[in-house]
């Protein structure tokens, strides 16, 4: 398109940007990431997926946008690169183990794990300190890599159902093996307790499992039998059991939310509003840590959906998004159509209740606190 | 081996004062002569003794470049010229050179006026330093001397920012003082050929961020003068005559006429003329866009936008003002400042640094009560903003920049080394280039491998391919035998020949001649001939002929044979060579000192 034309359309969302974002911070990577994980409060880790050498930076948050008191007189709106170092291959899952300096990637290829310091005060170079490892040595989609809340540095980890396992970063020793004759991918894996963890498969069924105990794992089957449909899933691992609710999007759009006690039973579905159903590959689903209800959905184009799963009904209806963040695919500085940008990856805050960061495939990251529409006309919320 | 090298002076690992020595081919040229805007005392000054313990400096300097005006790379400017004593040339862009004096005498006054400091330099100072200053204009080579030149290529940055390129003989470096490598509203990016310098120098302040796009910087802007004007508020903006003013204004202008908001903005004409009178002087200066905008229409007509009169001030209702100066030390708007200070819906955006002493610093730093004159307070209960809008570089335009230049190695300053031992690793990575990161202080010397280009004639150049082979390849150098002459400045490799022709001198012959004795009963003929069937079985494929005349000859080399007076079994052998064929000669003597083997006839 025109280079005018195409200023003008950034500058109509720019300008409705002042009423339906408090805060939004624009930035461009060197190469695009499809990670992007808390290691702090205020960091993040990003990592390249090209198919040679890649970089995994550690960024620090701009200080006006985490300054509470005196945010005005803060005029830092920048990354800070603290920590940055080199992979060999393309980065495809990266998790940090809580509490340590310590992260754990994978590169999609197989279903070995690196790990990798990332770095103190007295350097700031990521290096690689070891690998464990997986069951495959080819993978079509490599592992899901989840860490372990506690104290004790383990992951959890596997490309398909079969091989997950648990393993102590220290000694690399296996602490715990799913026990299921299933093959079936993982598309997500996450702890929703110290010791009880949920594994979403491609096909949308979902197993829950303890790792204390060998007993067999729960099994709650896909909600569709669509072949060709692939499925996400995140839980909501909130305080209140009545919070622990789990979510499955599919590649056609499908929604459902179940309760984490009762999966199979009656919970609520949508139908969201995806502009190109079908055609994504990293669909990335999330639970909002501080809002009740709210999942945002990222992956089937350049935008981030967020929806309040309290409108949903038992029957899939169609549901409007409550907000929608389209400042990838309205800055994507793509001029090859045929390939739009798609967001790789989105993330929200643990604190800060509308905050998010989200990366898309041409390198841009946004930082973005958004306004609840149904608030709007008020003061701004603090 | 030749060497170039590098010190930023100052004290520890203060960022904040630019001020760096180069020692290239023998000339010593200082770039920038920043002060450091948070020290009151000699420490803002750079560390000058490094170059002379006392006395002036200008017997250790060829010259003095400054890149840009502003302060923390040209505040020290009239000290050292003036106060420590510098005479020789000083160099800056056009722009820079009108703009500066006026930032440095509005820094003066700050300085001793507000602060009644003393050991600082006058107005006159200014003057007379500016006196020594010769513009450059952009892609321009400036001899220096004989040896040393310089050109300036665009920085971005501010008006008349300016990278500049360092070259003696076949060395050289470039100094990227501040740049930024994306365009924003009135200035272009930085922009510099493949110019392969030995080293590039760049800050490494913004290396290690990643930064926010300026759209987002102008959506904040735009935002928070929206608020204050929806809930009644007046803005103040106290900006400098250049550089944000317009790019504000073309902003908020924009954003009126797309909102269609009616509250009233006004630019302070002392502003207005100024800026134009900047703006027609340097119009090569700035981007395309705003050339356009000039051609078409003067700089300031805007249609949301007027000039401002001091009553309107007290207008009622809403409206933005932009005033000089613009730290809030003086002058108009911090008049308006006191008059809109108490009134909490109003606000004060600072779109820029503030020097220590001016209201600006103050508010900045969160003063709520301010000491005005006749020890009055102010209380300060309107909303302060800080925005920086200046345009730098980040971690990937430093990567663009090399990747532009293509410099042999790469040497950063003002950065903690800890800190950047990932970015080291990046261009070391990617580029095999070294990277360099000298403390404050510390020197840095790199090693130049300069080529020297020498013309070759064409005779030796086909001579030397008749001789076949493969071709020369930088792998494997062949060794070749020429002449070279140095003339005036030029040099050229000739062959012996045509060398000796043009200097009118004879080749001398230089032959060596030495005896060997043998033990030999036959005749002085058989004798030769019985070397000759010797040194025929020895030394196949050598031309050896026995002429009739009684030598022996190999190549170039004569043997003859005489017997000797006293005994006739005693032989002496005559070898006589020319230079051309010492090796074979020396062989030959070693080879027949052996003596002959019995079996030969």
């Amino acid at each position: 398109m025109e280079d005018a034309e195409f200023e003008d359309i950034l500058d109509d969302w720019f300008i409705e940007s002042l009423k339906t974002y408090k805060d939004l911070h624009v930035y461009q990577l060197e190469h695009p990431t499809q990670v992007l994980e808390w290691t702090s409060g205020n960091s993040v880790c990003v990592a390249g997926y090209s198919q040679s050498k890649n970089e995994i930076l550690e960024l620090r948050l701009p200080l006006k946008l985490l300054a509470d008191e005196n945010k005005s007189l803060c005029a830092e709106r920048d990354f800070k690169v603290s920590h940055g170092g080199f992979t060999d291959g393309p980065v495809r899952c990266l998790t940090h183990i809580p509490g340590t300096r310590c992260a754990v990637t994978n590169d999609g290829l197989s279903s070995d794990l690196q790990v990798w310091d990332l770095g103190g005060e007295e350097s700031d170079v990521i290096r690689r300190t070891g690998s464990i490892k997986g069951k495959r040595s080819a993978s079509e989609r490599g592992s899901r890599i989840a860490a372990r809340p506690s104290s004790a540095p383990q992951v959890l980890h596997g490309a398909q159902i079969s091989d997950v396992q648990l393993t102590e970063l220290a000694s690399g020793e296996t602490l715990y093996k799913l026990e299921t004759d299933s093959a079936d991918p993982l598309s997500s894996l996450q702890f929703v307790s110290d010791t009880v963890f949920l594994a979403g498969c491609c096909n949308g069924s979902v197993y829950v499992a303890d790792t204390r105990t060998s007993a067999p794992p729960q099994l709650s089957h896909s909600p569709s039998s669509a072949e060709s449909v692939i499925w996400w899933t995140d839980a909501a691992a909130g305080p209140r059991p009545s919070s622990r609710r789990v979510i499955r999007v599919s590649s056609s759009g499908q929604a459902v939310v179940s309760d984490l006690r009762n999966l199979g039973g009656a919970g609520c579905q949508a139908q969201l509003d995806v502009q190109t159903p079908g055609r994504c590959s990293q669909v990335k689903v999330s639970w909002a840590p501080t809002l009740d209800d709210c999942i945002s959905v990222s992956g089937f184009s350049g935008v981030v959906q967020i929806y309040n799963t309290r409108l949903w009904g038992a029957e899939p209806q169609e549901a409007r998004p409550l907000f929608e963040h389209r400042g990838h695919a309205v800055s994507s500085q793509q001029t090859d159509d045929s390939v739009p940008t798609f967001v790789t990856s989105h993330i929200w805050h643990p604190e800060r209740p509308r905050t998010l960061l989200s990366a898309a495939s041409d390198g841009s990251v946004h930082v973005w606190d958004w306004v609840d529409p149904n608030r709007q006309g008020g003061s701004p919320t603090p | 081996m030749p060497e170039i090298k590098v010190t930023p002076l100052g004290a520890g690992q203060d960022v904040g004062r630019s001020c760096i020595l180069v020692s290239i081919g023998g000339k010593n040229i200082m770039l920038d002569c920043g002060m450091h805007m948070g020290y009151n005392d000699d420490r803002r000054f750079p560390d000058f003794s490094y170059i002379t313990q006392n006395g002036r400096l200008t017997d250790f300097l060829d010259c003095l470049i400054i890149s840009h005006f502003h302060l923390d790379h040209c505040g020290a400017l009239p000290y050292m010229s003036e106060m420590v004593g510098y005479d020789g040339p000083i160099y800056m862009t056009h722009p820079t050179k009108a703009i500066c004096p006026i930032l440095l005498e509005d820094f003066r006054k700050i300085t001793v006026d507000k602060k009644g400091e003393t050991n600082f330099f006058t107005s006159q100072m200014i003057k007379d330093c500016m006196k020594k200053v010769i513009p450059l204009n952009l892609h321009q080579t400036v001899q220096v001397d004989d040896e040393l030149e310089i050109k300036a290529y665009y920085a971005g940055h501010v008006l008349g920012a300016a990278m500049v390129h360092i070259k003696v003989g076949s060395e050289s470096v470039v100094y990227t003082g501040d740049y930024n490598m994306t365009p924003d509203r009135h200035l272009g990016a930085a922009w510099i050929d493949k110019c392969r310098p030995d080293i590039l120098i760049s800050e490494s302040t913004y290396a290690t961020t990643i930064r926010d796009s300026k759209r987002c910087r102008e959506r904040d802007f735009l935002k928070k003068v929206h608020e204050s004007i929806e809930r009644g508020g007046k803005v103040l903006i106290p900006v400098f005559a250049l550089g944000r003013a317009q790019e504000l204004c073309i902003l908020l202008e924009t954003f009126w006429e797309r909102m269609n908001l009616k509250a009233p903005i006004y630019f302070s004409t002392g502003l207005t003329e100024k800026a134009n009178h900047y703006y027609k002087l340097f119009i090569t200066w700035t981007n395309q866009k705003i050339r356009k905008t000039f051609v078409q229409r003067n700089m300031f007509e805007f249609k949301h936008i007027k000039a401002f009169d001091r009553s309107y001030a007290d207008n009622p209702g809403p409206m933005v003002v932009f005033a000089t100066p613009g730290m809030l030390h003086a002058g108009q708007s911090l008049q308006i400042f006191k008059k809109w200070a108490g009134n909490e819906k109003n606000m004060v955006i600072m779109p820029g640094y503030c020097v220590q002493g001016t209201i600006g610093h103050k508010i900045l730093n969160g003063q709520r009560k301010l000491e005005m004159e006749g020890r009055a307070t102010l209380d300060v209960k309107l909303q302060v903003e800080y925005m920086s809008f200046s345009a730098h570089a980040d971690a990937k335009g430093i990567m663009q920049l090399i990747r532009m230049a293509e410099p042999r190695n790469m040497l950063l300053v003002h950065g903690e080394a800890v800190k950047m031992e990932f970015l080291k690793g990046k261009i070391e990575q990617e580029f095999s280039i070294d990277c360099y990161m000298p403390a404050n202080g510390e020197t840095t010397t790199v090693t130049t491998n300069p080529s020297v280009p020498v013309d070759i004639s064409l005779n030796l150049l086909k001579r030397e391919m008749a001789l076949g082979g493969p071709l020369p390849d930088p792998k494997k150098p062949r060794t070749m035998h020429g002449t070279l002459i140095m003339k005036e400045n030029s040099l050229k490799l000739v062959s012996s020949e045509q060398a000796l022709k043009e200097l009118g001198l004879n080749e001398h012959q230089l032959r060596f001649t030495c005896h060997v004795q043998l033990q030999d009963p036959h005749s002085d003929a058989d004798t030769l001939h019985r070397i000759y069937t010797h040194l025929k079985s020895v030394l196949k494929g050598y031309t050896i002929q026995h002429l009739p005349d009684g030598t022996v000859i190999v190549e170039s080399i004569v043997i003859k044979v005489s017997s000797s007076a006293e005994d006739s079994n005693t032989k002496v052998l005559l070898l006589s060579w020319s230079y051309q064929d010492e090796d074979l000669g020396s062989f030959l003597s070693s080879l027949l000192k052996k003596g002959l083997p019995s079996g030969i006839c």
